[in-house]
């Protein structure tokens, strides 16, 4: 086919000028999105704002290949997902969080079978401190000290003042303002999962609407500290180091979070609704096609995620059973 | 002369000169007229109210007058400095803005130490925008003032505005025409670049037009054979199956064909590069054709930079979003809030008046038009975010849900009317305006003088003629009135749009050439909406801010237009029907 192989030749182009400088490399042998016929129709997304820019972006890339086709994304948080799949308001499901029991068992009820996940990008989660905060590293269980009031860490009193994290002269006395997430986000669920070992928030934590907002809110307080997406930190702000399982202290970088290294690190997930015993129609097939390919992981970089391996592209796919 | 007597304000005129005629005589009673004097004239709530008033004029003032300078500046091209830090490094970028702030004094050197103690221990920083967010993973850098070394603006620093990735910074190294490798020639590049543009939008209309018709025709064969089989059974369906396959191979050939045309001009892009060079030495080169706009920015004059300017507002107000909505343009946003806001007029009108007649004209005034009444404005009252549940649950579930069943059983489970979209948009917003509307229209309604109807009546007219040709045409101005509150009110109204239909990005537009034109299950953009994703949900922010306020001056000004032509309607009517007075 000659013009599937000059659309090879204008992927690889781009993945080359674009990953010429970056630390971030797309795993090569991740296919080459090609464009396939007949698809058009509408393309729904309802679910994690974290997740709200990459399918922005994917929903971008794949209408350069399929012009026609409707996009329609809304994010407010991974619990919007489930009733919206419930309900049918929605092809995909974005969340920050894999589905809880009890949503899985409602979609359960309703149609019989499990909604079935995807895995489209890996996301570090940051904690973030102001640009002038001297502090470099933090433990999980400073972390939990710092964030919960139950301490399930194992950390002996909480911490309130960057004092007790190690910091001296002026910035001893100095309160901890604490921005996170609403409950609505998966990133609340799963930084409450991981950081504060199951145990909840302190009521001081300030509850904000977006993942941007937390950074701005850290951006704007000296004494402030937040979670919140790698990908969403800008310069007023800085990502400090988590010490890992092993006691050393470890960045919010792509191998790191990958190997695991780093503690903060999760999968993206996209759910949708699949009849295990019809095939998946060409619409939401060929956009799971384009989300495990090259152009696919590209947009996860630039939406300031990790790209994917090839070997877990393969794994969902065949879940999909589009081998 | 005695004391109290010039102790009269002088503000009291006649009765201060009357007071000292009759001093003598009724000394008291000018003492009274003393103490009474100020609150008597309202001195006190004079004061109170005008300041009021002044200060609701100065902050709402202020507040344009920083919508205003923000938004107007932000497309107004800005000089790139290239600084040279103290550590020999060098970066290059547009000066955003700067703050005082208390550095880390341990952390520095000696020198910086001096200089920032000579400075009480402060120091100022300046954000510069590096951009090149594909080679540094970052698109902002803090740079301190004891860390410059120097400040120049090269000539040969160029801005390029990108398809994807962004704003890149940096000097063109040389660029490739038709495959062959070059100097870089400013006359060409120009050329070339508007070329390439133009072939850009050719590949988008082909896909768009062209290739978008087939896909769509190709998706409907698609539903037709579904609902076939769903109606008729496997069996039964078989013959329009085959046939409707048929047709698909047919428009399969042609998309083909269209296909092949879209290749050949990306394969003519493909021979157009230009290769750039960012300040640190690392090049990249893209094709030509993927830069939106490039100028350089030390060594335009006044007028090039008004060219920039107002080509970017065009592109911003007539092109789509690009990089997650944090550029391009708002085409669909705007599109969507006045397609949205006059499609709720369409439903609130007709309702809140014929309501209001009703309640005005022909109820009998008692206990239950009371309880009416008060209803009607408690609903005014109710927060906005409640009728969004009521539009997600009735409208787009329930009613959605069940068109979904009755007229779109192919569709299934995906919904077409089951879920957020313009129409019940509209209807949310109408059911939360129309209040406005029924009180609007019963002042005008009571506002038509008695006499009017009587006379109406008198000449023999019935009931339904008096208000069809005396009463409605006298209270439009005042319907109109509400109208417009409702518009301006559901125009800015964001929240229970989240719920009901508006969402991130919608590129698809309501309305389009494809059968049958007018969509009214789409979900469609917000500029309301767009302000707060931009603002609060872009994965940069700080590369969001300016465009939240070129979007919010954009609204204001969409708002004041609709509401101005309101106006203007309203005021032909009301010379319209002004010889109709007795």
């Amino acid at each position: 086919m000659r013009s599937s192989l000059k659309l090879s030749l204008t992927a690889s182009a781009l993945a080359l000028a674009a990953g010429a400088g970056q630390a971030q490399n797309i795993d090569p042998n991740l296919p080459v999105y090609e464009a396939a016929s007949g698809v058009s129709g509408n393309l729904t997304s309802i679910g994690s704002d974290t997740l709200n820019n990459l399918m922005t972006l994917w929903s971008e890339g794949f209408r350069s290949f399929y012009p026609n086709v409707a996009v329609q994304i809304q994010g407010a948080g991974s619990g919007t997902a489930p009733p919206a799949l419930v309900e049918g308001t929605a092809q995909f499901g974005p969340m920050s969080r894999p589905m809880r029991g009890t949503e899985i068992e409602e979609f359960e009820a309703r149609y019989g079978y499990e909604p079935l996940p995807m895995r489209g990008a890996i996301d570090a989660l940051g904690v973030f401190v102001h640009r002038d905060n001297p502090v470099e590293c933090l433990s999980m269980q400073e972390v939990d000290a710092i964030f919960s009031s139950t301490r399930a860490g194992g950390a002996d009193e909480a911490i309130t003042t960057w004092g007790q994290v190690g910091l001296t002269g002026e910035w001893a006395d100095r309160p901890v303002a604490m921005y996170g997430r609403n409950s609505a986000s998966g990133t609340y669920g799963y930084f409450r999962e991981v950081a504060l070992f199951g145990g909840d928030y302190s009521a001081e934590v300030r509850e904000q609407p977006g993942s941007s907002t937390v950074i701005q809110g850290v951006a704007a307080d000296i004494n402030g500290i937040g979670y919140s997406g790698v990908g969403y930190g800008t310069a007023d702000v800085k990502a400090i180091d988590i010490r890992g399982a092993d006691g050393n202290c470890y960045s919010p970088v792509a191998e790191d979070a990958a190997s695991g290294n780093y503690p903060i690190a999760r999968f993206l997930y996209i759910y949708m609704n699949v009849d295990p015993n019809a095939e998946l129609e060409p619409l939401r097939a060929e956009f799971v096609r384009y989300v495990y390919s090259q152009q696919g992981q590209q947009d996860v970089v630039r939406a300031g995620f990790f790209p994917l391996v090839n070997f877990i592209a393969e794994q969902d796919l065949e879940a999909f059973g589009l081998n | 002369m005695t004391s109290y007597n010039q102790q009269l304000p002088p503000a009291s005129g006649a009765a201060g000169v009357a007071a000292v005629a009759t001093k003598d005589t009724i000394a008291p009673r000018a003492r009274r007229r003393y103490s009474a004097d100020l609150s008597a004239l309202g001195e006190p709530a004079l004061w109170g109210f005008g300041g009021a008033l002044a200060l609701g004029i100065i902050m709402i003032a202020l507040f344009l007058m920083v919508v205003l300078y923000n938004g107007a500046t932000t497309f107004w091209p800005k000089p790139i400095d290239q600084v040279e830090l103290t550590d020999g490094s060098v970066i290059a970028g547009v000066e955003r803005r700067g703050t005082i702030f208390r550095p880390d004094l341990p952390r520095l050197t000696e020198d910086q130490r001096a200089e920032v103690e000579a400075n009480d221990g402060f120091a100022y920083r300046t954000l510069y925008q590096t951009a090149n967010f594909d080679l540094y993973g970052d698109d902002f850098q803090w740079v301190a003032d004891f860390e410059t070394a120097n400040i120049t603006q090269p000539e040969d620093f160029y801005y390029f505005e990108r398809q994807t990735w962004g704003v890149f910074v940096g000097r063109i190294a040389s660029m490739t025409i038709d495959g062959q490798e070059m100097a870089y020639d400013p006359a060409v590049l120009r050329r070339e670049q508007r070329a390439a543009r133009e072939r850009f939008t050719e590949i988008r209309n082909l896909e768009r037009r062209e290739i978008g018709g087939l896909n769509f025709q190709i998706e409907r064969e698609r539903l037709n054979q579904r609902r076939a089989v769903l109606r008729m059974g496997e069996d039964g369906a078989a013959p329009v199956v085959a046939e409707s396959q048929a047709r698909i191979a047919e428009l399969q050939a042609e998309f083909q064909e269209l296909q092949a045309r879209v290749n050949e001009i990306r394969s003519t892009d493909r021979r157009y590069t230009v290769t750039l060079e960012e300040v640190g030495g690392r090049q990249i080169a893209p094709e030509i054709s993927q830069i939106v706009r490039y100028y350089p920015a030390n060594a335009i004059g006044f007028f090039d930079k008004l060219g920039i300017y107002v080509s970017r507002w065009w592109e911003f107000v007539s092109a789509e979003p690009r990089e997650a909505n944090t550029q391009g343009g708002v085409l669909p946003a705007i599109f969507g809030t006045v397609a949205m806001t006059l499609l709720m007029v369409v439903f609130v009108a007709p309702f809140g008046v014929i309501t209001a007649l009703y309640l005005r004209e022909y109820a009998k005034q008692g206990r239950i038009t009371s309880i009416v009444r008060i209803s009607v404005n408690n609903l005014a009252g109710v927060p906005s975010i409640v009728y969004g549940v009521f539009g997600l649950g009735f409208f787009a579930y329930t009613m959605g849900g069940t068109i979904d069943q009755l007229f779109y059983p192919e569709n299934l489970p995906n919904p077409t009317f089951g879920k957020g979209g313009i129409l019940w948009a509209s209807l949310t917003l109408a059911l939360l305006t129309v209040p406005v509307v029924i009180v609007a229209t019963e002042e005008a309604l009571a506002a038509v003088p008695r006499s009017m109807r009587e006379g109406s009546l008198a000449c023999g007219a019935s009931k339904w003629q008096t208000i069809r040709y005396v009463v409605l045409p006298k209270a439009l101005p005042g319907i109109m009135t509400g109208m417009i509150l409702a518009m301006a009110r559901g125009a800015g109204e964001v929240a229970p749009l989240m719920l009901v239909g508006v969402v991130k990005l919608a590129p698809a537009l309501p309305i389009d050439t494809f059968y049958p034109f007018i969509h009214l299950d789409r979900s469609f953009m917000h500029l309301g909406f767009h302000i707060f994703d931009v603002g609060f949900q872009s994965r940069n922010s700080e590369a969001g801010k300016p465009m939240v306020f070129v979007t919010t001056l954009l609204l204001l000004a969409l708002i004041v237009t609709m509401n101005a032509t309101a106006i203007i309607i309203r005021n032909r009517l009301k010379r319209k029907y002004a010889t109709g007075q007795f």
